[in-house]
């Protein structure tokens, strides 16, 4: 319960931040402008580029948005020395680490949760078949949704929630500047699964050696990116439910490894 | 003596091996959890490797750098594209190419890209004559069949390589072969595509008789035409009857859609029209009125002659002058009706299609040296003529062979008349494989060796073996009729490219059967 309470503080405090409605409303901005790609010449080219945007947009927001949420969260408690009034009251130093890492997420969520609802609304206006001289009524039930798109997001959301405890876990002793290169470093290198994934079977001991340290030991982002096959649907993927389901459940694993690295650190840390 | 300090919180240092215990089980499952995400992940980015990355993030510019990298391949891939369409609009082919190799190792299932780009190979890499440069034809082969082995469940690239193959290149087995693959499917059956397994085909494409096939019935059309032009009759028949039992379910469904009864109607027409054809042109039988004679079309040219029933011989008696240099005018007669074309092939001798290298670095062809033109000049009033002007195009046609004894260079000229590929109205006393065609210069009557070309016998004796088709027996076993091609081959050198020595029929060879009879 305490934990939850740090978090709904957290939450109120992030809607707050100025640099975080930056980057929603350059997100919301991307998918707004989608309509734009629409004009190439095949029309099922123009789905495929606004799908592939749509989703880039929601990451990229997605992206910066939990990077900037929560480099800042336990740093800025530290340096304004609040900290210190929230654990001289029955607060453990673990509660308190949950509850930034929840209230952080939650404030990503709400994000990603509006970018992705205004994305699928935009890709059913996008599909309207009629015009608006057909009266209102038959132009706007003359779409059809999209409801593949939602588990892009939910993919998405996942991620987030991996890349939410990375940055957690290094601004538990890191400075807010070093923790945004690190978690953006390590994001990149986490988004080249496949490659890293390749490295493991090559023919080069210490090629070898290194693709599997850095396959099993980075959190591989690249797990959840599942756009291609949302955005070309004849791409076949066999169990994609068990393909979502397992990847939810590393996401859940290795953020609990990384809360429990950021707890053991904060606890030893002197504040 | 030491002091005892504790430097942290006694409930903190309890914690420690618990939560260390905690982490390192759970890190272990997180492997675990990535053993059993690593099929799926390779499922979900199939030809993503590190090979693949490298190769796209070398040729990305520093604006698209970033976006594989933070996991947006696909995003880059459109953007990309966008371009793609842009250069395609101001009809700058050579910026299209690098993009579109870009595009499909970021994103390998957009099968649009390698359609297209498929397709800008072939077609719009011209000479200032707008005669197609021939050397981009194995890249364009080599870039589909890429996207096929990619994409296997999507019937349009398969589709796009046999149209490549039965319009631009005239390789109608290949063509055969690539629709079959297309109407098979991923399965090799086209009904298996079990929407329970998610082999998903969006629905709405059920108007083209696709839904719930593993290919739309345009791929069956294309085979039954494919198999015509190739001359394998029953066959055709047997895919016409094919397409009508699939349009007549269609039909059953939506009686009143104009669109697939018009479909129906022609599938109709041309079963009947090939049957028809094979009747006037093989046989004596059930000639109407616009053909009232005795004999089967392809004896009863030469006959109306005045000779006797048989192959009619076409004379054909080319002259090739180089008024200028690089410029040859390649001239001549033939007995033939307007309508028909002399197929023209300049190259090196010792020509060969090739890319430049299996994994299609480039799609380029694989050597800016080799010199390769194919044209095909229109018949009028049994005469043909062009002259075909090379010297504007010196990186087509570089004329830079070294054969020969002092190493100067020897080319290759092939005049032919394919009736594969001609008119209806010819083929109609031609027959489909030549049977009808000769020339009084034996040498000329050349047989193509190649197995796949062979046809269904219709006739004795124009150099077909086996039994002769019944006009009955749907499909029929036997291909023993080879294409009866008439064929000229001249061997030259740098100097008679050059001007300085003329052309005669003393160059004139024997017919090379290396030299395909596609045009490619």
């Amino acid at each position: 319960m305490i934990a939850w309470a740090i978090a709904r503080q957290t939450v109120n405090e992030a809607l707050r931040r100025r640099i975080m409605w930056v980057f929603l409303i350059s997100g919301v901005a991307l998918i707004f402008l989608m309509p734009l790609f629409g004009y190439l010449t095949a029309p099922k080219d123009s789905q495929t580029v606004l799908r592939a945007l749509g989703l880039a947009a929601i990451l990229l927001a997605g992206l910066f948005i939990t990077i900037v949420t929560c480099i800042y969260l336990i740093p800025v408690e530290i340096e304004r020395r609040t900290i210190y009034t929230v654990l001289s009251k029955p607060v453990q130093r673990y509660e308190f680490v949950l509850g930034k890492f929840l209230g952080g997420f939650i404030t990503v969520a709400i994000n990603i949760l509006f970018m992705g609802v205004l994305f699928i609304f935009m890709l059913y206006l996008q599909s309207l078949k009629v015009g608006l001289d057909r009266g209102f009524f038959a132009c706007i039930t003359s779409g059809t949704f999209a409801p593949e798109m939602i588990r892009g997001i939910f993919m998405t959301f996942f991620q987030m929630l991996l890349l939410a405890a990375l940055t957690i876990f290094f601004s538990t002793f890191t400075t807010p500047i070093v923790n945004f290169f690190l978690s953006f470093g390590i994001f990149m290198v986490g988004n080249l699964s496949s490659v890293t994934d390749s490295l493991t079977t090559n023919s080069n001991w210490l090629v070898r050696g290194t693709g599997t340290v850095i396959h099993y030991l980075l959190p591989n982002f690249g797990n959840f990116n599942i756009q291609n096959a949302l955005i070309h649907p004849v791409a076949e993927i066999s169990n994609p439910n068990e393909y979502m389901r397992n990847n939810i459940v590393y996401a859940l694993i290795y953020s609990a490894v990384l809360l429990i690295l950021a707890i053991i650190v904060f606890d030893r840390r002197e504040v | 003596m030491a002091s005892n300090t504790v430097r942290y919180p006694q409930d903190m240092t309890r914690r420690l091996p618990i939560l260390a215990s905690a982490c390192v089980a759970l890190f272990a499952a997180s492997i675990f959890m990535q053993r059993l995400i690593d099929p799926g992940r390779q499922a979900y980015h199939a030809q993503e490797n590190l090979r693949t990355t490298q190769a796209a993030m070398g040729g990305l510019n520093n604006e698209f750098m970033l976006l594989p990298l933070l996991g947006f391949r696909e995003a880059a891939a459109g953007l990309l594209w966008v371009r793609c369409d842009e250069f395609f609009h101001s009809g700058d082919y050579d910026a299209i190419l690098p993009l579109v190799r870009l595009i499909t190792w970021l994103d390998p299932h957009a099968d649009n890209v390698y359609i297209t780009g498929a397709w800008h190979l072939d077609y719009n890499f011209t000479d200032s004559s707008e005669r197609s440069d021939r050397r981009y034809i194995a890249p364009a082969v080599g870039l589909l069949k890429e996207g096929i082995a990619n994409n296997n469940n999507i019937p349009d690239i398969k589709f796009e390589l046999g149209w490549q193959d039965f319009d631009k290149i005239k390789d109608f087995p290949g063509a055969v072969e690539a629709f079959k693959m297309a109407i098979a499917g991923p399965y090799g059956d086209e009904n298996i595509f079990d929407p329970a397994k998610n082999h998903t085909i969006p629905k709405d494409q059920d108007n083209e008789g696709y839904w719930p096939y593993a290919g739309p019935l345009k791929d069956i059309h294309m085979l039954a035409h494919a198999y015509e032009k190739e001359g394998r009759l029953p066959d055709a028949i047997a895919t016409w009857d094919h397409a009508l039992e699939r349009s007549t379910k269609l039909l059953r469904d939506k009686p009143k859609d104009f669109g697939n009864k018009s479909m129906h109607d022609a599938e109709l027409h041309n079963r009947a029209e090939i049957l028809q054809r094979y009747y006037d042109r093989y046989t004596d039988l059930n000639h109407d009125h616009n053909n009232p004679s005795k004999l089967p079309a392809v004896h009863a040219a030469a006959a109306n002659g005045g000779g006797k029933p048989g192959p009619f011989d076409i004379a054909l008696r080319p002259l090739i002058e180089v008024p200028r240099r690089y410029v040859l005018k390649v001239s001549g007669r033939v007995n033939l009706a307007d309508g028909g074309r002399i197929d023209v092939r300049i190259s090196d001798w010792d020509y060969k299609d090739r890319v430049s290298d299996k994994d299609l670095r480039a799609l380029q062809p694989p050597d800016l040296g080799q010199t390769i033109l194919i044209d095909s000049i229109s018949i009028r009033k049994d005469k043909f003529a062009r002259e075909m002007d090379m010297s504007k195009d010196p990186k087509m046609y570089s004329f830079s062979n070294k054969l020969g004894p002092d190493k100067t260079g020897l080319y290759k000229i092939v005049l032919s008349f394919n009736t594969r590929t001609t008119a209806p109205h010819i083929q109609d006393y031609a027959g489909w494989s030549g049977e009808g065609l000769t020339d009084a210069q034996p040498g000329r009557v050349f047989y193509v060796s190649d197995e796949a070309q062979l046809a269904t016998k219709m006739i004795e004796g124009e150099g077909g073996k086996g039994p002769v088709w019944d006009g009955k027996a749907v499909p029929f076993p036997f291909y023993g009729q080879p294409p009866r091609v008439i064929r000229v081959t001249y061997k030259i050198n740098q100097q008679q490219v050059l001007g300085n020595k003329p052309i005669t029929d003393a160059d004139i060879v024997p017919n090379d059967p290396d030299t395909t009879i596609m045009l490619k």
